[in-house]
């Protein structure tokens, strides 16, 4: 297909095409129709009364007619992101709009819990504007074009998603009635969404008339575009139109990922060039694709007897074709691409060591000894019941910071990517997906002996990676977008989890929040061991490492075997987050965060930041444990959703501090 | 290798065997009248045990408790235990109860419940069991081993006797004539739990002498999600649905809504809330509510007057 792309003509091929895509369109819609419900009795519809009818007219047309609605909405949506950026791996889901959203609406069903008319989509907006403003802000006006803006995407998706999470825990009862919509539901019941969708899509045909222009412009690079007069506001207008579309379609359907992914990339594919052909192109296909893919989630909830979320579907397929795709468009520029993040000139002393020991040690004790009780604060070495209950969460906190900080300085070392961090790889993913997985189909209850199989997940996940990674030669781009595509599908398994709404959902959602409750003795000192030895490891990897930090070709001239280096390491990382997640469940942001701070005061050898990151996490954890324990109480917040959303919050203004600190300076 | 897997296997296999729990556990418990400070946590742990008139120590959940189980009363002196997923133990810890009641959710958590004070896990949802017979012998159980026996047979004829009036009530107005009743649960405008015959509004209108639904639902609660369209089906079946459900002004007036055959025909009433998954208590109030729904039904108060004191006298 690729070749006809040269043909001259604003469409290339399309035009010939465009019959056959129709003649599709209409198959799928039929199908779609059939599916959910069939036809109803032939004559005009205003004189039916029968209930078939109703059915048809009321819930399976509306039903087809959200389904291309929202698909087309997405599909544009992606296709200006992506063209605005020059990035094809752009789209509301991996900018993380669209949890931005989910946000917004949380909170609005939280702080307003009677009113029904969450519908308004403000509040879907305005959280989807924060999370992309966000987004630009961690990447920064250079890193549009690659992997960065992914990557930042991927960091605000994590923060957001996780204060969204913690806002549902805290006050389950009032939200439980969300989580349908959550997982990205197209079932209608009358034309009430439709009626509210179309106007608000209206702006779409005024981008297709003004955006080809500037979009032109933009494609020969941003310099050239300024040159030939293209203004800043036109860009920002072209941004708001983009975020617009996907916030009301999240307002309307819920949550459906991956659409404005894919279709504008298939629409390149099928040799769609011009801006205009691609913004049409993905429009329709993105219409297209969700209309199959609601065709499938009918047929399987048809076969299964119960109903399936479309948005499940979405992503189910969604992320094994992201993957397919990364592989065929990523070139090696995006491999290798680079973030610059704001560091300091600090030199490092000899005594912040003592300085972080001593800190490190005064929260210990602080854990150990200070909590609330029945009759108000206590501040006294515990007896040994308390003891008994205190010490191993205490040291699960511990070993675990400090497992997930060596896990991000290698990470970070070896994709030579700042925004790096374990969670990227997917294994926490893979390994809860595998539990959420078998606790589905077997119908057993998640808690009894998930640590086999959260285990057993990592493990796949690390088998499927380094299966893929090969042909790469372990390139960072591929295994970080694997992980995405991973985190993608997870939630999508969460989400349909939490949709059957039975009480069991929580008991999900709380053990996906990372909590050390549940850990027992055995469980915190296998796990302390283990991180011992990893550490000792890691730390014998630190040759490898500072190698690996003057590039590639230099590495290669000191005669390191590069294939193998990555692949050792990224088994290291692999080993330290599946430990990790298997006991406490998924931690995000700690690993990004602990490397970072390190180098900050000045660890930027290998060896130091390894140990100053590892002292960091282990003391950042703590702190998050114990806080988790004292806040709320006698309540508790679970430790890994408390440390990634401190650590997310204190990322985000770091460096939005140091970004606007620079701008101002210049 | 292999032998390894197989190890996984058997330690899988026997650790899918060893949860105990339910009614057996508390058949098998020794006596304990002394137990003065309980700790409750579960809700239907903490509302057979007001239900016997003991006010718990501590509950899991409390203040939710108060907005979602309301009845039994819990007086205000009760502490709350931190979550039901996440009690708080070290508050267990300093409180030094006498006695724990669990729930299944907490096994894993046992050998340090016990290491507190005594553990006893009750459960009425074990699977492929009348989760209402399982409540009552739980209740009369739980009587036993906490010295208040008399009080619980006490309360369960008490139970027993309402249930009667309610049954008597309802055919006083020709329940008998009644088709198939249906209860469920608004989980938004376009989605529905529906209560299948293990689920406990279900066996509350089984106990009423009412005919329901009898096929189960897949999940242990005895809930399964549907589609609002797929109620379409239900053809002459009564539908109770339980309150609040605060999209009601917008499903309601949809016309698919108003053409489902149960609304033409008037055979739709709303239940003031009560708890669906806790024990006796909570079954009988279920179905006073569910009583008072069925008895707004023109199909039963449009009954004429006459039939009822026909009805009446031949009761007498």
């Amino acid at each position: 297909m690729e070749h006809v792309i040269a043909k001259p003509g604003l469409y290339g091929r399309l035009p010939g095409a465009l019959y056959w895509a129709l003649a599709g369109l209409m198959v799928l819609a039929g199908l779609h129709l059939w599916l959910n419900g069939g036809m109803p009795p032939a004559g005009p519809w205003w004189q039916q009364q029968d209930i078939a009818s109703l059915q048809f007219y009321y819930a399976s047309l509306p039903r087809m007619v959200m389904a291309l609605l929202a698909g087309a909405a997405l599909g544009l949506s992606g296709s200006v992101l992506q063209q605005l950026s020059g990035n094809r791996l752009v789209s509301p889901m991996t900018l993380g709009i669209s949890s931005g959203a989910w946000l917004g609406v949380v909170l609005a069903a939280v702080v307003l819990p009677d009113n029904p008319s969450l519908s308004s989509g403000w509040p879907a907006l305005l959280g989807a504007m924060l999370a992309l403003g966000l987004v630009l802000l961690l990447a920064g006006p250079r890193g549009l074009n690659g992997l960065p803006l992914v990557l930042a995407g991927m960091a605000v998706n994590l923060l957001l998603g996780g204060m969204a999470t913690m806002l549902v825990l805290l006050h389950d009862q009032y939200a439980s009635n969300l989580f349908v919509w959550g997982a990205g539901d197209l079932v209608q019941i009358d034309w009430q969404w439709a009626q509210w969708l179309w106007p608000r899509l209206l702006p779409v045909v005024l981008l297709l008339w003004l955006a080809p222009r500037p979009l032109a412009m933009l494609s020969l690079g941003v310099a050239a575009a300024r040159g030939r007069g293209l203004a800043l506001g036109t860009i920002l207008l072209l941004l708001l139109a983009a975020l617009w579309l996907s916030a009301v379609t999240v307002t309307a359907v819920g949550l459906i990922g991956f659409i404005g992914l894919l279709a504008p990339n298939l629409a390149r594919l099928l040799g769609a060039r011009r801006p205009l052909a691609q913004l049409a192109c993905s429009a329709f296909l993105g219409a297209a694709c969700l209309l199959g893919s609601d065709c499938l989630a009918l047929a399987i909830g048809r076969w299964t007897g119960s109903s399936l979320p479309s948005g499940a579907v979405t992503a189910l397929l969604g992320g094994p074709l992201l993957l397919w795709l990364v592989r065929r468009s990523m070139n090696a520029a995006q491999h290798t691409a680079m973030l610059q993040i704001p560091g300091s000139q600090r030199q490092w002393r000899k005594r912040n060591y003592l300085l972080l020991l001593g800190t490190l040690l005064g929260l210990c004790w602080l854990s150990i000894a200070l909590a609330p009780g029945p009759d108000g604060w206590q501040w006294q070495w515990p007896d040994a019941l308390l003891w008994s209950l205190r010490w191993p969460r205490s040291l699960v906190a511990l070993s675990a910071g400090a497992g997930l900080a060596l896990a991000g300085v290698l990470l970070q070392r070896l994709l030579r990517n700042p925004l790096a961090s374990p969670d990227l790889l997917g294994l926490s993913a893979g390994s809860t997906l595998c539990m959420l997985l078998v606790a589905a189909c077997l119908g057993r209850s998640l808690l009894q002996d998930g640590i086999l199989f959260a285990l057993l997940g990592a493990l796949l996940v690390l088998v499927a990676l380094l299966g893929l990674g090969r042909r790469h030669q372990y390139a960072p781009g591929m295994m970080a977008l694997s992980g995405i595509a991973l985190a993608a599908m997870l939630d999508a398994m969460l989400q349909t989890v939490l949709a059957k709404g039975t009480p069991d959902s929580l008991a999900v959602l709380a053990w996906l929040s990372g909590s050390s409750y549940r850990v027992t003795p055995a469980q915190a000192l296998s796990l302390g061991l283990a991180m011992l030895l990893l550490a000792v490891l890691a730390l014998a990897c630190q040759r490898v490492l500072t190698l690996l930090g003057l590039g590639d070709g230099l590495a290669q001239g000191r005669g390191l075997h590069l294939a193998a280096a990555r692949l050792g390491l990224l088994l290291l990382v692999a080993l330290l987050t599946a430990a990790v997640t298997a006991v406490l469940g998924p931690v995000a942001f700690l690993g990004l965060l602990a490397p970072h701070m390190a180098s900050m005061l000045g660890a930027r050898q290998a060896a130091r930041q390894l140990l100053v990151a590892a002292l960091l996490g282990a003391a950042l954890l703590l702190l998050a444990d114990w806080l988790g324990r004292v806040l709320i109480y006698p309540r508790q917040l679970p430790l890994g959703m408390l440390a990634s959303v401190l650590c997310g919050c204190y990322f985000l203004l770091l460096l939005g501090w140091q970004r606007l600190r620079r701008g101002g300076g210049q | 290798m292999r032998r390894g897997w197989y190890c996984v296997l058997l330690w899988w296999v026997l650790a899918c065997q060893a949860i105990a729990g339910g009614v057996d556990e508390l058949r098998a418990a020794p006596a304990m009248p002394t137990a003065k400070r309980i700790v409750a946590l579960s809700w239907e742990a903490a509302e057979n045990l007001l239900e016997l008139g003991i006010t718990p120590l501590a509950v899991a959940d409390a203040d939710d408790y108060r907005r979602w189980v309301a009845q039994p009363l819990l007086p205000a002196g009760a502490l709350s235990a931190g979550s039901r997923l996440e009690p708080n133990l070290e508050l267990l810890a300093s409180l030094k109860p006498d006695l724990i009641l669990s729930s299944p959710v907490l096994d894993a958590l046992r050998p340090r419940l016990q290491a507190i004070a005594p553990v006893l896990s009750i459960d009425a949802f074990r699977p492929n069991e009348d989760h209402a017979q399982a409540a009552e012998a739980i209740f009369r159980q739980l009587g036993r081993v906490l010295g208040r026996q008399p009080q619980a047979d006490a309360r369960l004829h008490q139970l027993a006797l309402g249930f009667a009036q309610l049954r008597q009530q309802l055919q006083a107005h020709g329940a008998r004539r009644l088709p198939r009743v249906q209860v469920i649960r608004f989980a938004n405008a376009s989605n529905v739990y529906v209560y299948g015959s293990n689920a406990m509004p279900v066996l509350a209108l089984r106990r009423l002498g009412l005919n329901t639904t009898g096929t189960a639902a897949a999940s242990v609660w005895g809930i399964n999600q549907q589609r609002v369209v797929d109620l379409v089906a239900w053809r002459d079946d009564v539908v109770l649905y339980q309150e609040p459900f605060a999209e009601a002004g917008r499903l309601f007036v949809s016309p698919l809504w108003q053409g489902m055959p149960f609304v033409r025909q008037q055979r739709l009433a709303a239940v003031a809330p009560a708890w669906s998954y806790g024990g006796v208590g909570s079954l009988y109030y279920l179905a006073q509510r569910m009583t008072a729904a069925l008895l707004r039904l023109p199909l039963l108060a449009d009954q004429p007057v006459a039939a009822n004191r026909a009805s009446r006298r031949s009761s007498t």
